[in-house]
């Protein structure tokens, strides 16, 4: 860390008539490799620090307070760091946002930071790539490895200083499968703290196989609707739809309606319960304190439909009246009431694959491209590909299902299966 | 007037240069690219507001590209000291020595490439601005947003929010090599108005931008396109869901554009020929749509958010003709991927910024206009939609499937609109297919630049893309 210029800049705030100022000075050691087939296309380093400063500004009658924020350059000159902060000063006081309490100060020991490195999650991710069982028919296009050390340290005028170290991970992967006549391809990105190496080999032979898979595929039928599994990470956009809807903002801003107490919809199916989770294993987003400083803590959010809490920056958790609240990272939903196997009963289309599954959180409108799913016809299973999915989260919640066994992707754990009711599907032409 | 180059840029190009011979001492081939990019974004809505210096493209550092033993690496930082210019050298030694110990422990084998080619070229570019977004009026710009969106909220009662952003971004970058010397700088805004209205718990939302290579006084248009966004959220909230189907289409040119950047834009990246990724590849000299289709990409096609001057491995901007006539001519190219691929560069490896890997990426994306009027495509169409307004796409260049949500489509039946509209839309189909049965496009065009574009899921950059109105059929659910 720069301290010097760390000291420069928090001279530079206390003479600025700031009301209150945060820093939060990101230290990043990257390393990352690009691979075609199992070639290095290319190694990249990075040592990059990011220096963010927000000011805070009360207007005279102390009804407002405003802030505003901006990066310093680690480079930048100690007369840059002044005209910077005098600025920020100038346009936070434009700023008239309702006042609002800040959070109070936090202390951190320092962490050590000694239980990883960059060096051997790296080497972790290569070695697992090489070990998986690749054939003729199905075997891996391209991947892109992106490994990092991140140290974060939080200062504030209130007092705060509290430092952080963790792991960020990244991989995407692409997939071949051929046969004689043609190639198809899938796509995959999982992000972790460190490598997950067993579970990204799982993964990937499975995704070996629906590249195999999508060779037979037939065109999706016009099915109008039917009932669709999500058994992918594409669920996960289900239950940030849920998240979402409990963001302090969104109720602010009334983009969501979701009110403490009162349940979110009358339903016959499985009701969600959401907790916010400090911890989950090797997530990639295990923070002590949240990006203002405030500790991050295990909150249940929405309990069998029935919203206990909501989350979000400090200015709108306070304008909902909210102490104890915050960002939230990580989270899990609990299991539903039946098994994997009990869902995948009776007439349903699993789709494993997507162009690019998405929940639109305001309207709860679906959406999805169809590449690779399975029609289950109460007898037979069709191999589809094509068409697409649509349909609304408002009415999808009156009758959702999901299983009693959960399944985690980074930050998220949810339940492994997700069943929805009369999804319209729009099938592939002819 | 000039948007001036960045000063802090000029006062370290000597250590770079330095730099650059040092490293030269271990590497066949050494280039830096250095970035200082100031900007901001001012967020004003009714029930909070903000501003901040950072926007998709605001940066400040270096990022060293290096060559030796056939085999590609970088190095990013930004905390150059250019006195010193050894402490760099010393530390980008033992990154590139650490990461190469890994490598030789894991037995890995290198997609071996040639040297890029380092002919002398200097250039030096400022391009016109208005305004700079360093010297904006910030009290009055959150003053005019703040006033708009208020107005905006009295228009309907069923308002329920109204916000806009404004960001302005003054580039300023410089590629160094022991024999070139070029150094550009431009300025670009986007502004953007939502308006978001909610009936008995149904939300919906809707939002018009501008956005061009101008500076903070392109903000004043926000004016003239709020009214729009706060009609088209009051017909969503009144809309109806499409009936799943094939139907005559006509695209309005934003629509237009979104196809252009996911059909093929994305599809003849030619860093995804290398890898054998795109179909497109094999189509070169096909046809690949109707005689009308012609398309061309590249920073010189348009003035809009990326029209650089040089790309960010010191390729000079370009205009290419992708389809001509509705055959395939050529794709796009960074600088790598043309040594692979035995071609030209074509002006379009772009970075994220100075932190990320160089892709092939779009910059302008724009099918040619034909000569029909809106008026008589309309009459053209028996029964099917005039899709209006986008908010997102995804490619699939192996398969040329296509994926575009689509804000809504106006019922056309017997050549007239019925004023019955649906929403959402999701197109969905076979790119031949849908440009195969393009069969009438409009005399005029525009193009847009709001929001970004992804590479796969990750690697964000600023692209436009636009066109006139076009006519064909598509997969609607």
């Amino acid at each position: 860390m720069a301290n010097n210029m760390i000291e420069l800049i928090k001279a530079a705030l206390n003479n600025s008539g700031a009301d209150a100022w945060m820093i939060t000075d990101t230290l990043t050691e990257g390393w990352e490799f690009y691979f075609i087939r199992h070639s290095l296309d290319q190694n990249r380093a990075k040592n990059v620090e990011h220096i963010n400063v927000k000011v805070f500004k009360k207007s005279e009658d102390g009804k407002f307070l405003g802030d505003a924020s901006d990066e310093i350059a680690p480079s930048a000159t100690e007369e840059e760091i002044k005209k910077t902060i005098d600025s920020l000063v100038l346009k936070a006081g434009y700023i008239k946002n309702p006042v609002y309490k800040l959070n109070p100060p936090e202390i951190s020991g320092q962490p050590d930071g000694s239980g990883f490195n960059t060096a051997d999650i790296s080497a972790d991710f290569i070695n697992a790539m090489n070990e998986l069982p690749e054939s003729a028919d199905a075997d891996i296009n391209s991947y892109e490895i992106f490994t990092s050390k991140v140290t974060t340290h939080i200062i504030t005028s209130g007092g705060t200083d509290i430092t952080e170290i963790y792991p960020s991970s990244m991989i995407e992967v692409v997939v071949n499968a051929r046969d004689k006549d043609h190639e198809i391809e899938l796509y995959r990105m999982y992000h972790s703290g460190t490598c997950d190496k067993a579970g990204l080999k799982n993964s990937l032979i499975r995704t070996l196989q629906y590249g195999k898979d999508r060779l037979k595929a037939e065109k999706t039928p016009a099915l109008e609707k039917a009932d669709v599994i999500f058994s992918t990470d594409d669920a996960v956009e289900i239950y940030n739809f849920f998240k979402d809807k409990l963001g302090a903002a969104m109720l602010v801003r009334r983009m969501s309606d979701w009110e403490i107490g009162k349940s979110i919809a009358e339903a016959k199916g499985d009701k969600v319960t959401l907790t916010a989770r400090k911890t989950l294993e090797n997530s990639s987003t295990n923070f002590s304190y949240d990006e203002e400083g405030a500790p991050v803590r295990d909150l249940v959010l929405l309990n069998e439909f029935v919203p206990e809490n909501y989350w979000g920056s400090r200015m709108y958790t306070q304008y909902l009246g909210l102490e104890k609240s915050g960002i939230v990272y990580n989270y899990e939903i609990s299991g539903g009431s039946r098994t994997e196997e009990e869902l995948r009963t009776g007439k349903y289309l699993e789709i494993v694959e997507f162009s690019d599954f998405q929940v639109d959180s305001l309207s709860g409108d679906i959406f999805g491209e169809i590449r690779l799913g399975y029609y289950h016809d109460g007898e037979n299973v069709k191999i589809i590909t094509g068409g697409s999915v649509s349909g609304n989260m408002n009415q999808f919640v009156k009758n959702m299902h999901f299983s009693k066994e959960l399944v985690q992707y980074n930050n998220v754990r949810i339940p492994s299966v997700t069943r929805l009711a009369d999804v319209t599907i729009t099938g592939a032409g002819n | 007037m000039k948007a001036p180059f960045s000063a802090y840029l000029t006062s370290i190009a000597p250590g770079i240069k330095k730099l650059i011979d040092l490293l030269g001492n271990d590497y066949e081939y050494v280039s830096a690219l250095a970035t200082d990019s100031p900007g901001f974004a001012v967020r004003v809505s009714r029930h909070g507001t903000s501003v901040g210096g950072k926007t998709m493209t605001t940066e400040r550092g270096i990022v060293l590209r290096l060559y030796k033993d056939k085999k590609y690496s970088e190095y990013s930082m930004n905390r150059f000291d250019p006195d010193a210019p050894e402490k760099a050298y010393e530390e980008i030694k033992a990154a590139m020595a650490a990461q190469e110990k890994i490598l030789q422990a894991t037995g890995t084998k290198v997609f071996e490439t040639e040297v890029l080619d380092d002919e002398p070229l200097t250039l030096f570019i400022e391009k016109e601005t208005e305004q700079l977004p360093e010297e904006a009026d910030i009290s009055a710009l959150v003053s005019f947003l703040d006033k708009l969106t208020a107005e905006c909220m009295e228009k309907d009662p069923e308002m329920v929010e109204c916000m806009s952003i404004a960001q302005s971004t003054h580039i300023s970058k410089m590629f160094l090599t022991k024999n070139r010397d070029l150094r550009q700088s431009y300025v670009y805004s986007e502004g953007m108005i939502a308006a978001v209205l909610s009936r008995e718990g149904h939300t919906e939302d809707s939002y018009k931008g501008v956005s061009g290579l101008a500076g903070p006084e392109i903000f004043a248009q926000l004016k003239d396109v709020a009214p729009d966004a706060v009609k088209q959220a009051q017909e969503l909230l009144n809309a109806e869901r499409i009936v799943p189907g094939e139907y005559e289409v006509i695209t309005s040119p934003e629509v237009t554009g979104l196809i252009a950047h996911e059909a093929f834009g994305h599809g003849v990246e030619m860093d995804q020929f290398v890898k054998n990724r795109a179909l497109g590849k094999e189509y070169i000299d096909k046809r690949v749509g109707s005689d009308l289709v012609t398309m061309h990409e590249g920073a010189l096609c348009a003035e809009n958010v990326t029209s650089y001057a040089f790309d960010d491995e010191g390729v000079l901007a370009g205009d290419v003709t992708e389809i001509e006539n509705g055959i395939l001519k050529t794709g796009i190219c960074d600088a790598l991927s043309a040594l692979r691929l035995g071609t030209q560069p074509t002006g379009n490896g772009k970075r994220e910024n100075f932190e990320h890997k160089a892709y092939t990426r779009m910059t302008n994306t724009i099918f040619d206009s034909g000569d029909s009027s809106v008026e008589d495509m309309i009459a053209s169409v028996k029964f099917g939609y005039l899709l209006e307004g986008m908010k997102s796409g995804m490619e699939d260049p192996k398969h040329w499937g296509i994926q575009c949500i689509i804000t809504m489509g106006r019922e056309i039946k017997d050549g007239k609109l019925t004023g019955k509209v649906v929403s959402p839309v999701l197109m969905t189909g076979y790119v031949p297919d849908l440009l195969g049965n393009i069969s009438m496009l409009s005399g005029d065009r525009e193009v847009f630049g709001n929001g970004g574009c992804g590479k796969g899921h990750k690697e964000w950059v600023k692209v436009s893309d636009g066109g006139p109105y076009m006519k064909t059929k598509a997969l609607l659910g």
